[in-house]
């Protein structure tokens, strides 16, 4: 399965606590298609008490079974990528808006929704037209237990009925879209 | 007389009866598991006369002279065992009732355990499977079974062939030879097809003998 990977910078913030019981923080801020020369953790700016750290550098998998995923994510009034960070460790960095939800789920991590470099856009979109394979939605419906309906097996198994994958990413149009 | 006390009077068979024996093990050999590459450069020695077997036999050699061993036991992976299922159920209780392991597997297992037959350890298909049934007339045919414990009074070996064979061996034959992915098992089937038929006709032309010339009759 063809994957690719694209490496991003994390920028994070750490706004003063906001009453005296709360502690600082850092919270994931912006994405940087360029990889600055930094070590994990180091202090870029301080505008009052704003203090702006480079949080490293992290892998985008893509993986070309979620290139639909990767497409409704590129169509939103918003494109992002899904930063999911343990205390200060950025732990995922994902292009797949479901996975990224789903790891907001979590109470325990901090997960933020951060718009996407304009180069890092591009290589996913890249990434989508050589791997992406359209699939049409086919609703499955039972078949009535009729009396026509033979239960029987057929004795000669044609090669229609056979379990083979023809369908997706196999060669064939999915199985409703004809 | 039944044939199978004729069979135990008399230890050494009859050349007749050892070539059916020799027919139905071949069967069943090259029906149990994709021949070897011995098994194929064997056949492919096969010569036959001018009778419809002994065409097919010919056309049975010829196939195996070509085919490739890996082909045949892919060929014989996509007919009996597929994915899911293989293109062709070779069982009795399939043929006959439409589904798996049913009565005419429990009939046949009952008449199994009457001539003390039982599946060898290892060998998980069920008895009804076409290649144990081969084995099992091959070994009604060289004596080494006695099928007279049947009840099926002096018919013997005719009987259990009657009882689990005839129904749909030649059925399975035919659709053996038009299965989708059959190519060195389409000479099989003729063979098969043929060399039951005959057994079919022998069997019909014992039995009439033996009806006309009364209980005395001896096997043609």
């Amino acid at each position: 399965m063809p994957r690719q990977v694209v490496r991003v910078a994390v920028v994070g913030v750490s706004h003063p606590p906001a009453n005296v019981w709360a502690q600082r923080r850092v919270v994931p801020a912006a994405l940087m298609a360029d990889i600055p020369a930094l070590e994990a953790g180091a202090l870029m700016s301080t505008q009052g008490d704003v203090h702006t750290y480079y949080m490293g550098d992290h892998a985008v998998v893509l993986h070309s079974g979620e290139t639909a995923h990767y497409i409704d994510n590129l169509r939103a009034a918003q494109p992002s990528l899904w930063v999911s960070c343990d205390g200060d460790q950025v732990r995922l960095v994902t292009a797949d808006p479901y996975e990224g939800e789903a790891m907001a789920s979590d109470p325990e991590r901090v997960v933020e929704a951060l718009p996407i470099p304009p180069a890092v856009a591009a290589s996913i979109d890249t990434f989508i037209q050589a791997h992406h394979v359209h699939e049409v939605f086919h609703k499955r419906k039972r078949v009535p237990a009729t009396s026509q309906h033979d239960p029987r097996a057929p004795r000669i198994l044609s090669d229609r009925e056979k379990w083979v994958q023809t369908r997706g990413k196999a060669g064939l149009p999915p199985r409703g879209s004809t | 007389m039944s044939t199978a006390s004729t069979a135990q009077a008399e230890p050494a068979r009859s050349e007749y009866e050892m070539l059916r024996a020799q027919q139905w093990s071949l069967i069943a050999s090259l029906l149990v598991a994709p021949p070897d590459r011995e098994t194929l450069a064997a056949l492919a020695g096969l010569t036959g006369d001018d009778t419809a077997l002994g065409q097919s036999y010919r056309v049975l050699a010829e196939t195996a002279a070509t085919a490739d061993v890996d082909d045949v036991a892919r060929e014989y992976f996509e007919l009996f065992m597929g994915v899911g299922r293989g293109e062709l159920l070779p069982y009795a209780s399939f043929y006959l009732t439409g589904f798996l392991n049913e009565r005419p597997l429990a009939d046949l297992r009952r008449d199994l355990a009457m001539m003390g037959v039982e599946r060898a350890d290892g060998r998980f298909e069920p008895e009804d499977h076409i290649a144990s049934m081969a084995e099992v007339m091959s070994g009604l045919a060289a004596g080494h079974f006695d099928a007279g414990v049947l009840g099926c009074g002096a018919a013997g070996q005719a009987g259990f062939f009657a009882r689990h064979l005839e129904p749909w061996a030649t059925q399975f034959f035919d659709d053996l030879a038009v299965a989708p992915s059959a190519r060195f098992y389409r000479a099989v089937a003729e063979v098969g097809r043929i060399f039951t038929d005959i057994e079919i006709r022998a069997f019909a032309l014992e039995a009439k003998a033996h009806r006309t010339s009364g209980s005395s009759a001896q096997k043609i």
